[in-house]
């Protein structure tokens, strides 16, 4: 650091200063994001073999081909309600645990603490200990289910008509820590003389949460809601975990998978881009949609 | 700041309060409850929760007859060299992008949170397919590289945050009293920012310890191989084990558990700003 001080040399203006610090990170976001991501979509033109080195240009026919798949349809519709099942619950669920941990109580530090556990735990670990629990010759859940008379024998989770079920609860316990912490910190910034209004007024506790809580939570739902579904619509290692990484699901077999096992089980890798070249078109007229429907400027505030 | 009163509704908030905690802790205290028993025990009807006869033996097996410690070791190790490289990267980007005005300095900032928005799906493959022509597939390289293209503009953002909460007025007045703006930085700014700075390194370190899919696709050989897709693999063995499998388990979480317990109450900033992934 001091091997500078004092040296005359030519001074560099803040703007090309500012400028050379952010230039590493643009460097490396460009070679590892954009330029796959626009490589992507070159492959997405191509007949191109995963493994071998050539290729063949052939237009909009991989495109074509999609819309002709059959298998595609299926895997974009388990998407639409992978995504919208898990995210609805975990703004549900999130949004009523915010609350809860929002009210003073001895112990709230260390709860809210243990509330963001699953959320940082690895998926795979998090793939395996359900697995476990769901286990339907020893699992926990069975068990208890058959032990309470809850269940007439025990349920198997991972079976073709439970499977989508038992996939969206297990990814909502790992995701709803997301909502919850999003939603604390946006309640911790409430002004309480809004409430201290409301109870002047009157207000039961329903219209307190309608009218004062429910709106200043209006911005940061509009993130959160358009971050999860984007991130479940996408998720890729959760969904393979609990299906094909063990041998099973095909009823899970989201887009993200279809994607993954064109190019890495049947080798199309051009087809396989398509597949993820579409995902990324949809999810982006999907935001400006989304954006469109519900944005208002005032909601920033 | 107490919004609702009386009895009733103090018994349904610590009721809640308890459940909350219990849906969240209950799965990992099973897998070391399970980690804990022998075979036998494993399997027993009805389960215990307490296991009659601990024994560490899952995990001594876990160290002798698998990999586990190979991919340990070379999980710390890609971990740590994408903290390395991507902390370098983006704490001078994030430096540069709070105290310099620079025409495109918003574009830039908003072009970083929109790489948050790529699958992963849409960047592996070609990743892969680059990874061949380069002939790094099977590489520790590669798996340090692909792993900043999700961790780069996680701790750009997060320590963008960081960076904007330490006032450009104490850098000014040491620059004021002669300071030059390299000493200026390392002796006020870097001793404000380290604490944002470890706690951004810790998320990405979890955040690469967690990949899953590039190490998948990226690494063939065992030898290379991190933990993730090391004990899928001891998973999709023929016959499950889950006493070792739950050994596993632990040994994964308690790294990322403990840095997360270390560093948890710096989480609310970042998250309010933007510094999230998952």
């Amino acid at each position: 650091m001091r091997a500078g001080v004092g040296r005359p040399r030519r001074r560099l203006s803040p703007a090309a200063l500012g400028f050379l610090g952010v230039l590493p990170g643009l460097v490396l976001i460009g070679a590892l994001i954009l330029y796959p991501v626009g490589y992507a979509g070159w492959l997405s033109l191509h007949d191109k073999h995963s493994f071998f080195p050539t290729e063949q240009f052939i237009g909009l026919r991989n495109y074509v081909d999609v819309a002709h798949d059959e298998e595609f349809w299926d895997s974009l519709w388990r998407g639409v309600i992978y995504a919208a099942g898990t995210t609805a619950l975990q703004i549900a669920l999130g949004v009523g645990a915010a609350l809860v941990l929002h009210q003073p109580f001895p112990g709230r530090t260390a709860v809210r603490a243990l509330v963001l556990f699953p959320y940082m735990i690895p998926t795979i670990v998090a793939v395996v200990v359900w697995r476990w629990l769901l286990n339907d010759t020893y699992g926990l859940v069975d068990y208890l289910l058959v032990a309470w008379g809850l269940a007439r024998q025990p349920v198997v989770w991972l079976s073709v008509d439970y499977i989508m079920a038992s996939l969206i609860v297990m990814s909502v316990w790992q995701f709803t820590p997301f909502v919850i912490l999003s939603v604390l910190a946006r309640l911790q910034t409430v002004p309480p003389e809004l409430y201290e209004a409301a109870r002047v007024d009157g207000a039961s506790a329903w219209a307190r949460f309608r009218h004062v809580t429910l709106p200043q939570l209006k911005a940061v739902l509009f993130v959160v809601i358009l971050l999860r579904g984007i991130w479940m619509f996408t998720k890729f290692d959760t969904v393979w975990l609990w299906g094909e990484g063990a041998g099973a699901g095909r009823e899970i077999r989201t887009l993200p998978i279809y994607a993954y096992m064109r190019t890495f089980t049947y080798y199309q890798a051009g087809l396989g881009s398509a597949l993820a070249v579409i995902m990324f078109l949809m999810l982006m007229a999907a935001t400006l949609v989304y954006f469109r429907l519900f944005w208002r400027e005032e909601d920033a505030a | 700041m107490r919004r609702l009163q009386g009895p009733l509704w103090r018994a349904f908030v610590y009721a809640a309060a308890l459940g909350l905690a219990a849906q969240a802790v209950f799965p990992l205290l099973w897998m070391l409850s399970t980690s804990l028993k022998p075979p036998r025990e494993v399997f027993a009807t009805p389960p215990t929760l307490v296991p009659a006869a601990p024994t560490l033996a899952n995990f001594v097996r876990l160290f002798e007859e698998t990999a586990f410690l190979t991919y340990f070791l070379n999980s710390i190790l890609v971990s740590g060299l994408t903290v390395l490289l991507t902390m370098a990267v983006g704490a001078s980007g994030a430096y540069s992008l709070t105290r310099f005005a620079f025409p495109g300095r918003e574009t830039v900032a908003k072009l970083i949170l929109c790489t948050y928005m790529f699958a992963p799906i849409m960047i592996v493959i070609p990743i892969y397919i680059l990874a061949r022509r380069l002939g790094i597939v099977n590489t520790h390289l590669a798996l340090v590289l692909s792993y900043s293209s999700f961790c780069l503009p996680f701790s750009l953002w997060l320590l963008r945050a960081f960076f904007r909460g330490i006032p450009v007025e104490l850098e000014e007045a040491a620059q004021v009293d002669g300071a030059g703006r390299a000493r200026a930085v390392w002796h006020v700014v870097v001793p404000l920012a380290l604490p944002g700075v470890i706690a951004t390194s810790i998320f990405t370190f979890t955040l690469a310890w967690n990949d899953y899919i590039f190490t998948r696709i990226l690494v063939a050989s065992d030898e290379l191989k991190t933990l993730p897709v090391g004990v899928q693999d001891l998973f999709s063995a023929a016959v499950v084990d889950w006493g070792l499998i739950m050994a596993a388990g632990m040994l994964i979480t308690i790294p990322a558990l403990a840095f997360f317990m270390a560093v948890q109450r710096h989480l609310v900033a970042g998250w309010g700003s933007g510094g999230l992934k998952g």
